[in-house]
């Protein structure tokens, strides 16, 4: 069923390599023109799940639509309206910039404005340079820029930042801000927390094969972490003491540095005034919110690799 | 089937390969050097005489119309060595393989022999050899004729035998025309069976393979653009050996439409053998490994630096089992013996093997869908 506002459908994915199951009945959609961010830790079933909705892999059962179309019944029409930034994008060594993006234009028979692409993933000035002497974040912008060529309607991004440093890393999501400022759909896939949290509308955690969570990276904070983290710094014993005997359980995260996770605001203010009449002095105290980062350890049983069996991410 | 997308991989493939200074090298140099270095090993002892050192002892009219019998025709370059010498240890000191020693009473020994006093009478003819050096016993039958021939000139009777020679070949030939065509051929296999290998191996391990999953290109077309890219560099590694040996050994041979043919047949076959091979070389490293144990078995044992025919029966029958054996018949009857059955025999079993092995390397190869 064609479906104006879904760019993309799934509906009950399964995917199983021998005894396996990598994917199991993953269901979600994906609205026209949001960034989508779909995280999980490595063996979560997060690739497989992602390379059958780009045609690459074919689902076990279940069904995955992309603009409408069923992804195996119609590759051949939905390859051409999307764009696929694979993991780890790497290209032929000895071809430039320009002839790179040349090349996949070529493919899909569209007159791409190379220059306004090299412009857009900032690469300009490396047009003539050959791929293999590119830096890791530069090779990462010509494979978002080659996914751009057909000027595809859903873009996937597979995990573009692994591996870059910090600058390059800013750099790639100003090039996914420009994206979203157009209007594309993004389908990107992460491990980072702080990228899903700045770049996505939607955020969607993978486990052990299975959605755990999803929405948006507010409401995923505010429904998983509905409490508030209190970190002391430089306190004594006597000061654990005390917030042991109000009922609280702080933990020790480092020398001299306490964590107390507490319900609501009223707590904060119980223990801060305990503390005070204690008459000990604080060397410094945080209180926030749990962060998205912090939720999704919560949700994969706190780590971010190896989160299942499955021997494919 | 879309031309464009044909086009930009050929674009693509021969760009990186002009690049890549080892594939240069090892597409059009290493062929050339190989011809150059075995015409010139081969091409010089048919060219010249033997070398013959004789000690005359006689210094006769007998001795001397002897020495110029063996000259004749420049079968034998005679060279002479001192007389007082032993010639046993002047064969070894001077690594010759082969002395020949006229006895001192040669004259007289002619002379009785010829007035019939003593029918029994000969001149006995030393030859002093080295057994251990091969090519002593063509020297020795060689010098064997030459001295029947004298026998026959001393008589002076007329031969009752005499050899006409009519060859089957069109014309001689030598050594570096029975080479070129196998050079040609090996050529052509090394670089279809270790490029395929080679960028299967690549695209698979630097994920390219991955993303042209999610383009349009159909695995025929990758396959039609790789065949054609090969059949390009074999036209260019053919060139370059037919240009080189005819400009160095002045090597003619007959250049048809036979040769076309059997070139792209030539790499349609190894196109399909290093597909089917692929599965066993996923990494760029497996790669030459696998390519070469198929390589250089292939390479000696079809006939490619000597004929089939000086092999022991039993690698004879292996041999006919390769298909590069069927190339280098192929060639070699289409180029050398223009033999139209035979080049028609052996080009069309390579025509039917290529058909045979494209077609299943493309049924095995894998585009997307890979497993784990």
């Amino acid at each position: 069923m064609p479906d104006a506002q879904h760019a993309i459908v799934v509906d009950q994915l399964c995917k199983r390599y021998g005894d396996v199951l990598a994917v199991d009945r993953v269901s979600f959609t994906v609205s026209v023109g949001e960034v989508f961010a779909f995280v999980g830790p490595n063996g979560a079933g997060k690739s497989s799940t992602v390379e059958i909705i780009e045609t690459i892999r074919r689902p076990t059962s279940g069904s995955v639509s992309v603009l409408g179309m069923d992804v195996g019944a119609s590759k051949a029409e939905v390859v051409r309206r999307i764009g696929v930034l694979p993991q780890g994008f790497t290209s032929f060594d000895r071809l430039t910039v320009r002839e790179t993006l040349w090349y996949y234009a070529k493919l899909f028979g569209s007159r791409a404005d190379l220059d306004g692409l090299m412009d857009l993933t900032d690469l300009r000035d490396k047009a003539n340079t050959r791929f293999s002497t590119l830096s890791g974040g530069l090779k990462q912008r010509v494979g978002i820029a080659a996914a751009l060529v057909n000027d595809p309607e859903v873009v996937f991004l597979d995990e573009p930042t692994t591996g870059l440093d910090p600058q390059a890393r800013r750099q790639v999501w100003e090039v996914l801000k420009g994206l979203k400022a157009r209007g594309k759909t993004v389908f990107l896939t992460t491990h980072y927390m702080e990228e899903a949290e700045l770049l996505a509308d939607t955020v969607a955690i993978i486990s052990k094969g299975r959605i755990v969570a999803i929405d948006s990276p507010a409401r995923l904070t505010e429904t998983h972490g509905n409490h508030l983290r209190i970190t002391l710094k430089s306190v004594g014993a006597k000061v654990i003491d005390v917030i042991e005997s109000m009922g609280f359980s702080p933990a020790r995260v480092g020398h001299e540095t306490t964590r107390i996770s507490v319900g609501s605001a009223d707590d904060v203010r119980r223990i801060l005034g305990e503390v005070h009449k204690a008459g000990v002095s604080l060397g410094g105290l945080e209180v926030r919110k749990p962060n998205l980062e912090e939720v999704f350890l919560k949700l994969t049983d706190g780590h971010l690799d190896g989160g299942a069996k499955a021997g494919h991410g | 089937m879309s031309p464009r997308i044909i086009n930009a991989n050929l674009v693509v493939r021969l760009k990186s390969f002009y690049r890549e200074r080892a594939a240069l090298f090892f597409t059009v140099a290493f062929p050339v050097i190989l011809v150059l270095v075995f015409g010139t090993i081969f091409t010089k002892p048919e060219s010249l005489s033997f070398d013959l050192p004789v000690q005359d002892n006689s210094r006769s009219e007998a001795s001397t119309r002897l020495i110029e019998g063996l000259m004749k025709d420049r079968a034998f370059k005679v060279t002479p060595i001192p007389i007082n010498a032993d010639p046993t240890q002047y064969a070894r000191e001077h690594k010759l393989n082969l002395v020949l020693v006229i006895p001192a009473e040669a004259q007289s020994l002619l002379e009785q022999r010829i007035a019939g006093m003593n029918p029994g009478i000969v001149v006995p003819l030393t030859y002093v050899y080295d057994p251990s050096s091969t090519a002593v016993n063509t020297k020795i039958q060689l010098l064997n004729m030459m001295v029947a021939a004298a026998n026959q000139a001393a008589v002076g009777a007329t031969p009752v035998f005499t050899l006409v020679p009519a060859s089957i070949l069109q014309r001689r030939y030598r050594f570096i025309e029975f080479f070129v065509p196998g050079i040609i051929a090996m050529a052509i296999m090394t670089s279809c069976l270790s490029n395929t290998l080679n960028m299967n191996a690549e695209l698979r391990q630097k994920g390219i393979l991955r993303k042209l999953a999610t383009t349009p290109i159909t695995r025929a077309e990758w396959l039609v653009s790789s065949i054609l890219y090969q059949v390009i560099l074999s036209v260019v590694s053919t060139a370059a050996i037919l240009i080189v040996s005819f400009l160095a050994f002045d090597v003619r041979l007959h250049l048809g439409s036979w040769l076309a043919l059997i070139i792209v047949a030539q790499v349609i076959a190894f196109v399909g053998i290093g597909m089917l091979l692929s599965p066993f070389a996923r990494e760029a490293e497996s790669a030459s490994a696998v390519a070469n144990a198929f390589l250089f078995p292939m390479m000696f044992l079809s006939g490619t630096f000597f004929p089939v025919e000086m092999m022991p029966g039993f690698l004879q029958a292996f041999a006919k089992l390769l298909p590069l054996y069927y190339v280098n018949e192929a060639l070699r009857a289409s180029m050398i013996f223009v033999d139209g059955p035979a080049t028609l025999w052996n080009a069309g079993i390579t025509v039917v093997f290529a058909t045979v092995v494209f077609v299943a390397g493309a049924v095995r190869t894998r585009w997307g869908d890979e497993g784990p």
